[in-house]
């Protein structure tokens, strides 16, 4: 019986090879897509979950008080992990982690190489089990000299020699010795670091650090709990850890808790001290983006098999009175369903292979499919049975039901399954045009991230950090006067770290006014002179910093207007504001309000300062005067000339915005990618049903045109039904579409205002789309000779 | 074998009912062959899908083989079909995706009925009905005499103890359809096969041995036909 039930399945799939084809191509690229899709939901949901003990193990988060919110940080107090461990039940082990300063120069011999690093404590790599290939993670990092290097950089350092005790020159300062190599880390890892040493030699490079007060939160820390001990109960005890061993802190709540390290990854958005998800969503949004491929092309099937209807109705009905129950009925039906869903598979697998490597470069991800994983497999084959399944279960339902002595009597296309399949078709477009939408709205507010002025001269300027000679004031100096007699740069300053990337927070600045309550949080940097116009920042008032007043290298302060706005200044040039121990510091400038460390979200109120010490790197504005790879290539061969140690690595802070964008690209390229393929399939289901209607009403044309209708009456009325459809699908996902965007841009501080246009563009290419697909059939119908439909009757 | 009291058959609409079929009252005994004959639109077609179970009637009782079937579910209806009815259709109603041999093979998967004493008996069928040649043909590649060979070895393929044939030779011509008519008297005279068929012709009701005439939903007239008619 199965046999033959297959048998017939493929003959008649041979024999409609146009419906089969169409069928199978809606479901392959439908495939494509839903594989896609998981195959890069299951690459974020994997992320951190390679550790052994990712169950046991926790990250802390800190909630405090920030500017009267609670806002939540994963930097705490350095003390804690080992005083939590000591006096509370429960812990297993504990480590800290700090990624402070964490690109330097490593040396060997000739080879020198920018890596970045981690300072950890020793129990860190009994928490997580990165696998070894030499050394062992007992002793590993029991020396502050000691360190663990990665694969790459063993290879990098030593090529094929044991690096098990070879010598590393560290920032060409200190000699280090190789404990250990790791393979290295899997890209789907939210810690990735080169090299690794243990916190000891953190302690050696700031030895004030060991002093920190309990306000100072400055390293991440992961604790491993005891078999048995709830997350719950451990929190509850850590919660006024903090507050009980420095009491000050409390206006500032400064309340610790334990976090799954597995979920850091996804769930990494705080609010009010609550996890309210973070990537996740954005997971969500893909598996559900996913499944809505997919049902597009189940319904396709679905649409395309009951149209068919009138076809199979006579076997059905033949079958039934041979004595057919209905269920063999529906198993045919299904057989046929599966058939196809396990080509499409095939073919959709082909495409993946063959797009997966063009994907991981768009996205800059790496996933590769794991042949030899059995999810994998499982994966693979219930959805070959879940897309066969929900395909076929309409058609086989629909056509199993049909009365035998009503289609063998002859049997007119029945207008029930009609409707519904009609309903199929709006809900198919809904979801394609939802899509559109979502896709021209995403693309607008990138655009309008991308593009919003953001108060500083973002194309100009470039980085440089500060290592080796450059730190000597004397050299920095020269290196910059060179630069501008050259003619490769205009000005430069020197400034706290990476331009784009964010900084320190204080809560310790007073103001005249400032309420006693006040925790208000303000950001720093450190910059040198000639700060805004180094940036290319407007000044609202007052000056730049200037080698011309004495004064500014110690005691002056520039303000964003944010910074003014939440100290109330009415006249801000020449406050006096404390900050510590310092000296009264003055303002002597207010600046513009600019975006360098987010372009969705409001700036944050910062202070600058003049500090070469606490400086990292060098801005530079770039000439306009040549172009930029000239300039580029001159400040290369400059630095290398006064800092031959150090490779030069300029780095565009026009990069470093871009990358701000990053998951709005992603979610952009994924939209357009797979609203473009929901559309697509939706055409061919379209399509198809276009090719049925045109056969169905063959006569009625045929009649039409004999009665005198000419081509672009028929036209009109084959069309008329199909832009209802696509008119309905649009009233059903505009509105649905507008609730989701504007949910969405929710988010963004700074966004696009909500306009028609995305609406209408989305109306109308669904329109022209759908007229197109559909007029390539009925166009066909409208020329034919209207003899040969109707000589058969 | 089949009992019909007071059979009635209507439909109504805005209130007024039709009539299709009224009192219809009669008795087929096993091994009859009997030919129901009437103008168009008598009832002829609804009275052998009544009988056939296709239809329910509105109205009056229906017995098969001493078991009421009148308000039969579906599943026990199935199980009929598959042992003690087979249908013979005008339009001859083969499955096109399916070979001459599998066409007749059908009923007797239905059946489950084992692979070896599937093959044995269409290797009969085939050989009886001379379309050996043709068993691995589809429908659309026979000639409407040949079609109908099939349609009548797959009607007889399950062993039926009852045929039911909506004029099987109405699409055709005189020498193929008097062919198909010695068949049936043939496998209803050698094999007791009982046979009800729904003809137009005369002719052809003369090969059975008893005719319904029927008239506007009513039994007008039940004759046995004389042997001497019969050849």
């Amino acid at each position: 019986m199965f046999k033959l039930n297959l048998k017939i399945a493929i003959r008649n799939l041979w024999k409609n090879k146009g419906f089969t084809l169409i069928n199978i191509g809606g479901l392959a690229i439908g495939m494509a897509c839903c594989l896609m899709l998981l195959l890069y939901v299951n690459y974020e949901w994997s992320y951190d979950k390679q550790f052994k003990n990712i169950d046991k193990i926790y990250i802390t988060g800190l909630n405090l008080k920030f500017n009267g919110k609670l806002a939540t940080t994963m930097a705490l107090p350095n003390k804690l992990s080992k005083a939590a461990m000591e006096e509370l039940p429960g812990f297993k082990r504990s480590a800290r982690a700090s990624n402070e300063n964490n690109v330097k120069l490593y040396s060997h011999g000739q080879d020198n190489f920018k890596l970045t690093s981690l300072y950890v404590d020793p129990d860190f790599i009994k928490i997580f089990d990165y696998h070894f290939i030499y050394g062992d993670a007992n002793t590993a990092l029991n020396e502050p000299g000691s360190l663990i290097i990665n694969e790459t950089t063993a290879k990098k350092l030593f090529g094929t020699q044991n690096p098990i005790g070879q010598r590393i020159t560290y920032d060409g300062k200190k000699e280090l010795k190789v404990s250990a190599v790791i393979e290295d880390l899997p890209k789907n890892q939210s810690m990735q670091f080169d090299v690794l040493h243990p916190w000891s030699f953190l302690d050696q490079i700031n030895p004030d650090d060991k002093d920190n007060s309990w306000g100072a939160i400055t390293c991440f820390t992961y604790f491993e709990l005891k078999d048995n001990v709830s997350m719950e109960a451990t929190n509850a005890l850590l919660q006024k850890f903090i507050v009980n061993k420095e009491p000050e802190l409390k206006k500032m709540t400064y309340e610790p808790f334990l976090f799954p390290f597995a979920k850091r990854h996804l769930y990494e958005d705080f609010q009010n001290g609550k996890s309210v998800g973070g990537r996740i969503d954005q997971v969500r949004l893909f598996v559900f983006l996913a499944f809505c491929v997919l049902l597009i092309a189940c319904i396709n099937y679905m649409n395309l098999s009951t149209a068919r209807s009138e076809k199979r109705a006579r076997e059905v009905g033949v079958r039934k009175a041979l004595g057919s129950a209905r269920n063999s009925i529906m198993g045919q039906f299904m057989i046929e369903s599966l058939i196809l869903s396990f080509v499409a598979m095939l073919i959709a697998f082909t495409l993946l292979e063959v797009l997966l490597p063009y994907f991981n470069n768009l996205l800059d991800i790496k996933i590769l499919i794991n042949y030899s994983s059995l999810p994998f497999w499982v994966t693979l084959c219930s959805l070959v049975l879940i897309t066969g399944l929900l395909a076929g279960s309409y058609p086989a339902f629909y056509l199993s039901s049909f009365i035998p002595v009503k289609v063998l009597k002859g049997f007119k296309g029945s207008t029930g399954s009609l409707s519904i399949r009609k309903v199929l078709v709006v809900l198919q477009f809904s979801l394609s045009i939802c899509m559109i939408i979502s896709a021209i709205v995403i693309y607008k507010q990138i655009q309008y991230m991308r593009d919003k002025s953001l108060g500083f001269d973002v194309a100009a300027l470039a980085q440089i950090d500060l290592e080796g000679e450059l730190v000597k004031p004397g050299k920095l100096e020269i290196f910059k006067n060179e630069l501008k007699r050259a003619g490769a740069i205009e000005a430069a300053t020197e400034y706290a770290g990476a331009f784009t990337r964010g900084g320190n927070i204080t809560g310790d600045l007073s103001w005249p006014g400032k309420p006693k309550n006040d925790v208000s949080i303000v950001s720093y940097r450190s910059t040198g002179f000639d700060f805004a116009n180094t940036a290319g920042v407007k000044l609202v008032a007052g000056r730049d910093f200037s080698p011309k007043f004495p004064a500014d290298t110690t005691t002056s302060l520039l303000l964003n207007q944010e910074a003014v706005k939440l100290m109330g200044l009415k006249n801000p040039i020449g406050t006096v504001i404390h900050w510590g121990d310092n000296p009264p510091l003055k303002v002597v400038g207010v600046v513009h309000d600019f975006f360098n460390e987010s372009l969705g979200a409001k700036v944050t109120p910062t202070v600058y300062y003049y500090n070469l010490r606490d400086s990292k790197s060098l801005l530079l504005k770039l000439s306009n005067k040549q172009s930029l790879t000239a300039s580029i290539e001159m400040i290369k061969e400059v630095s290398q000339r006064l800092n031959p140690a150090y490779p030069a690595e300029i780095k565009l802070v026009s990069e470093g915005m871009a990358d701000k964008i990053r998951s709005e690209k992603l979610l952009s390229v994924l939209s357009n990618i797979f609203g473009g393929f929901a559309i697509f399939i939706s055409c061919l289901g379209l399509l198809g049903l276009a090719l049925y209607m045109a056969e169905q009403r063959s006569k009625e044309i045929s009649i039409r045109k004999v009665l005198g209708a000419n081509l672009s009456d028929i036209l009109v009325l084959l069309n008329k039904d199909f832009m209802k459809l696509v008119i309905i699908s649009n009233v059903i996902a505009i509105p649905v579409a507008y609730i989701l965007v504007t949910k969405w841009l929710e988010k963004y501080d700074y966004k696009i205002t909500m306009n028609p246009w995305p609406f209408v563009l989305a109306l109308l290419t669904s329109i022209i789309i759908a007229l197109l697909t559909v007029s390539l059939q009925t166009f066909k119908v409208a020329k034919a000779n209207a003899v040969d439909a109707l000589k058969y009757e | 074998m089949i009992q019909l009291k007071n059979i009635e058959k209507y439909y109504s609409s805005k209130g007024i009912k039709h009539y299709v079929l009224r009192h219809v009252t009669t008795t087929i005994k096993q091994g009859e062959f009997v030919s129901i004959m009437g103008p168009s639109g008598a009832g002829k077609s609804t009275l052998l899908n009544i009988l056939g179970m296709l239809e329910e009637p509105t109205y009056g009782n229906y017995e098969f083989m001493d078991e009421d079937v009148t308000n039969l579910n579906e599943r026990k209806r199935i199980e009929l079909y598959r042992n003690h009815i087979g249908f013979v259709f005008q339009a001859y109603h083969l499955i096109d995706e399916m070979t001459v041999y599998e066409n007749i093979e059908a009923p007797l998967l239905y059946k489950k009925i084992g692979s070896s004493e599937r093959k044995s008996r269409i290797a009969d069928l085939l050989d009886r009905f001379n379309i050996v040649a043709k068993k691995d043909l589809f429908p659309n590649q026979l000639s409407g005499g040949q079609q109908q060979l099939v349609g009548i070895a797959r009607a007889l393929a399950a062993q039926p103890s009852i045929i039911l044939a909506d004029e099987p030779t109405g699409n055709l011509q005189s020498a193929q359809a008097e062919e198909i008519m010695q068949l049936f008297q043939k496998l209803n005279k050698e094999e007791g096969i009982t046979i009800i068929q729904v003809t137009h012709s005369e002719k052809n009701a003369e090969y059975g041995n008893r005719i319904l005439h029927i008239a506007d939903g009513v039994v007008k007239d039940d004759v046995a036909v004389r042997d001497s008619v019969k050849i």
